[in-house]
This record gives structure tokens, sequence and C-alpha cells, in this order.
């Protein structure tokens, strides 16, 4: 096939059918916006349960009644772990200030005696350290007699893993349903382009025009308007990025201490191929079913 | 044309010195007790035989609805066959596979009644798109598209869109696109049947002078005012069955001009 010409003849086309052409365009851009977004998504939750499950906490809460000796030998075995990087110990009355602080829900609450917060231990584990060794870790530690509590927050690394796992599907599923729609909106209107062009066809098919020369400019006509609308998300959803993350760097900085992240280079050059294949793929299944040459 | 590839893989069919001898010897058509069924009781073509030189001009007539647009659709191959052969440069043509037809009407001309080019072309456009299918080079396409314009009366003209021709302009570009590949065959289907009587002399007379260049022509037509200026060979069809003269109206063998065209 005659790639030169088909490129020629497929400029053509999408000048002479620009008005169909754009409004599918514009309402797939919404679709790979969609998609978009919650890919953008996965990869901030993703980005932050990674930062998280890196920088391994735990809290051992101690007995009101505990022997300083207890504590102080505690100290010793934990600084003495490899795994372990820093302990801080926090009194009751440095646990109620930092949470009074954290809370900032008024005056009714400065009331509490400090004898509500249990004094605790704060060990931080070195980096990379995973979770299943930080969950043993902290099992062993609640043996100790000092200790009343331990915290490893694995439920709400559960609850992270849950939301993440949510959230990927969501993307799967809206990544299915984009290309559903990419294969319909375009299987149509190549549908209605390969109809008003009856006539060339026919003239080139008197020619001696293959099948081949006939399709292919339809083909590289659905592969453009897939690769477009995929660039109009991608360039939508960044503006969006750019305009939005230094508001949103701040407050998330502060809850989870991660910052924002773009989508990946290999995800955008993912979806504008995506968007290019399964454009083609679309107007190829389309003009095979329409253009009976 | 060097270092790009030109798809013509039958070369033989092409007018002029790339057939070899033997193939010159031969008719360019045959068609061997052809028959076509539109309904299974009624067939339109029924034990058709025909066979035309190299070169030569002829007239298919008949009445309306006789066959001889269906006759050119077996030859061009919009139709099939359902009995017979259709030797086209000696080849059979009646049962060439789908993929391989494009490469026989590569070699063929074809001209309607309804000219069928495109509007909103220009005239360049309409006749370059005959030469693009063989991804000929722009270069070559430009010099052997305004030597077809010019050979059909349209030199200079190929800028102009085709909405704005006269009918008979539009005619022009349809022959220019059909010869413009050098075929060795033109069939035209009715081509002046939407032209003023003088324009269709005009078309005739354009057909002519590409039948003097050595392309085979055969001309549909059921205008016997046209057919009667002209002393060409004459294949007339008429009840699904070929009657012919080999010199025009005045030869022909039946009782005048009403067996002719009814
Ligand atoms: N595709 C088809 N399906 C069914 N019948 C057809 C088809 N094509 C042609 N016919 C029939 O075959 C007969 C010959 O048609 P054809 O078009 O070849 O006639 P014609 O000689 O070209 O007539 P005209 O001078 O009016 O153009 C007609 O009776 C027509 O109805
Ligand atoms: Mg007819």
């Amino acid at each position: 096939m005659d790639v030169k010409s088909a490129i020629t003849r497929a400029r053509r086309g999408l000048r002479e059918e620009r008005r169909l052409y754009i409004v599918a365009v514009t309402s797939l851009a919404v679709a790979f916006l969609c998609l978009g977004a919650t890919l953008l998504g996965v990869t901030n939750l993703d980005a932050a349960a990674t930062r998280w499950g890196q920088s391994g906490r735990i809290t051992l809460f101690l007995k009101d009644d505990a022997d300083p000796q207890d504590i102080a030998q505690l100290r010793v075995v934990l600084e003495g772990l490899a795994d372990v990087s820093n302990v801080t110990h926090v009194t009751p009355d440095e646990a109620r200030a930092s949470f009074l602080e954290e809370a900032d829900v008024g005056a009714d609450l400065s009331s509490l005696p400090p004898e509500v917060f249990p004094a605790s231990l704060e060990v931080t584990l070195v980096r990379g350290v995973t979770r299943e060794r930080s969950e043993s870790i902290a099992s062993r530690l609640a043996q100790f007699r000092a200790v009343s509590d331990v915290e490893s927050y694995r439920s709400w690394f559960q609850k992270l893993d849950h939301l993440l796992w949510g959230a990927r599907m969501l993307a799967v599923g809206l990544a299915v349903l984009v290309v559903f729609c990419v294969v319909a909106v375009i299987g149509n209107t190549i549908r209605l382009a390969v109809a008003r062009r009856r006539q060339e066809i026919e003239v080139m098919k008197l020619c001696g025009a293959t099948n081949g020369f006939v399709r292919g400019p339809f083909v590289l006509e659905g592969m453009f308007q897939g690769f477009a609308s995929a660039l109009l998300a991608v360039l939508a959803l960044l503006a969006g990025y750019l305009s939005l993350h230094e508001s949103v760097d701040g407050t998330l900085a502060a809850l989870t201490g991660s910052r924002v992240v773009f989508l990946s280079v290999w995800t955008l050059v993912a979806l504008l191929a995506g968007g290019a294949l399964i454009g083609a793929i679309g107007s190829a299944m389309s003009v095979r079913r329409y253009l009976s040459v | 044309m060097q270092g790009t590839k030109v798809v013509r893989p039958f070369p033989f069919f092409r007018a002029g010195a790339r057939a070899s001898q033997p193939q010159l010897a031969k008719p360019i058509l045959v068609l061997e007790d052809v028959y076509k069924f539109f309904r299974p009781d009624q067939p339109t073509l029924r034990g058709v035989n025909l066979s035309v030189e190299r070169g030569e001009f002829a007239f298919i007539t008949g009445p309306s609805g006789a066959g001889k647009s269906t006759l050119l659709k077996l030859i061009y191959r919009e139709l099939g066959v359902d009995e017979g052969r259709v030797l086209f440069c000696g080849r059979d043509i009646a049962r060439l596979t789908d993929k391989s037809i494009p490469f026989l009407r590569r070699n063929l001309g074809i001209v309607f009644q309804d000219f069928r080019i495109i509007d909103h072309w220009t005239a360049y456009e309409n006749v370059a798109v005959a030469l693009e299918i063989l991804s000929m080079p722009q270069r070559l396409v430009r010099s052997r598209v305004a030597e077809a314009l010019e050979r059909v009366g349209l030199a200079g003209r190929g800028a102009e869109r085709t909405s704005n021709l006269s009918g008979g302009e539009k005619q022009r570009v349809a022959v220019a696109r059909a010869i413009v590949p050098e075929p060795a065959l033109i069939l035209a289907d009715e081509p002046t049947g939407n032209l003023d009587p003088h324009l269709a002399i005009d078309i005739l007379t354009l057909f002519e002078e590409i039948n003097t260049t050595g392309t085979t022509v055969l001309f549909a037509t059921h205008d016997h005012s046209l057919i009667s200026k002209r002393d060409h060979r004459l294949i007339s069809i008429d009840e699904g069955r070929v009657v012919e003269a080999q010199h025009g109206l005045k030869q022909w063998p039946g009782s005048g001009i009403h067996t002719l065209v009814g």
C-alpha cells in the first residue's frame, strides 16, 4: 500500500469531514479525560502507599504504671535492632499537646487531663522495611512488660490497599468503557465518512484501486481521531494539574507528607498510543463492514 | 520512475510495445457462449459470441434493457458471467478472484452516461486519481494529466472545480480520466446520453481520435442518429443474442433500423 498517498488522502478527508470529526474527538476526549483523571488518582494513591509503606512506624503504648527502668531497657533493645532508625519517648503531656494542636476543635477538649493520653514510644523503622517484617517486630515488642498496646497501623494499610484496589478496578473498568466508546464512536464517524465519500470510492474502484488503497485513508483518519482525543484529554489533565497542584500540595503534604505527582511518561505514552491504536482498530472494523470493495 | 513501485501485474495488457507479438496478433476481447441470468427463466444474455480485434472501434447497440450495460459490466467485472468465457488479452477474466479485479481494471478505461466525476474536486484531481492508484510519482502524474487534458480539449483548465464545468466538459474530464493510464481497451456506456446532439458528435469524435492512437473502443449507445453518421462495426444485442454488421447501418442484415433499436 502506498502510505504517502494514503496520508495525503486522509488529510483531505480530515479537512472535508472536520465538523463530524471535531464532534467525535471532543466527546472521546471527555471519555479519555475520565480515564486519565482516574489514572491520576491511582498514581497518587500508589505513590502515597509506597511512601508510607517504606517509612514504617510502630507506636508502643506504655502502661501507666510502667517501671522507668523497664522503659529504659526497652529503649536499649529497640535501638539495638537493625531495622529501627529512631525511637522517641512521648510523655502524656506531649501527647496531649500534639493532639490538641492537630485536633483544633475547640476549648472543651483542652480540659482533658494528660492522664487520658498514655505515654508511648514512637519507633521509626529504617527505609525499606517490609510490612510483614514490621508486623513481626510489632508482635515481638508486645511481649515486653512495660508495653500495654502496640499499634503497627496494619488496619490503616489494609484500608489503603482496599482503596487502591478499588481505584485500580475503577480504572480498568473505565479503560474498557473508553475502548468501547472509541471503537463505537470512531466506527460510526467512519461509517458516515464512507457514506459521504461513496462516489469517490466508486470512482477509485472503477479505476482499479485495491481494497487497501481505498481503506487506508479511513484507517488513518480513525487513528488520528483516537490520538487527537487522547492528546486533548492529556493536555486538559496537565493544565488542571499545573493550575491546582500547588494548592493541593500544601494540604496533602500536611496530611500525608507526600506530594501530588502527574502521570508517568509511560502512562502518557500508553494513553496516546492506545488512543491511536484503538482508533485505527475501530475504523478498520467499520471500514471492513461498510466498505465492501 | 526509478525506485518507485508501479503496480502493473499484467504489463502486456497495455497498449503499445509491451505486448508480445503473439499477444498482439490475438483479438483483445473474446466472448465465448456467454450467459447472464438475472432471473432463472429469462437470461439477459444467452450464448453471446463476440470477438474484438486490437485497435477496433465498435458500437454496441440494442433497445433499452437489451443488456448493453450488462455486457460491459461483464468485461470490467462489475458482474460475473453465469456461463461461458470472457477472454481479455487471452486471459479468462470471467473467473478472476476479487483481489485480481483491480488489476484488470487498470487496463481498462470506463466512461459512463452520468460522468461519475467528483464535483468538489478539480479537473486535475479527477484525472489524476487514475494514476495515483498506481502509486505513480507526482512529477509523472502532473505531466501525464496535463497531456490527457490537452487531448480532450481542456488544456490549462486543470485547476477548475468540475462543478463549474458544463456537461460536455465534465464528460471530457471523464474521458481524460479513462485514457490517462493508457488502457488497452475503452468501455463507454452511453457516454453521450446526457449531452446535446452536437456535443454528442464532439464526444464521439474524441473517442475516434483516441481510437486512432491504437486504443480499442467499445461504444454503447442506442442513439441511432449517432450510429448512422459513422461506418463503424455495429454490435447489436437483441433478445439476449448478438447480431453484427461490419460497416455501420448500410450493411445491416435485418429489415432496417427497427430491428436494431426496437
Ligand atoms: N443487477 C441487476 N439485477 C437484476 N436485473 C438486472 C440487473 N442489471 C440489469 N438487469 C436487467 O437486465 C436487463 C438488461 O439491463 P441493461 O442495463 O444491461 O440494459 P441496457 O441495454 O444497458 O439498457 P439501457 O439502454 O436502458 O441502458 C434489464 O432487463 C434489467 O432489468
Ligand atoms: Mg445501459
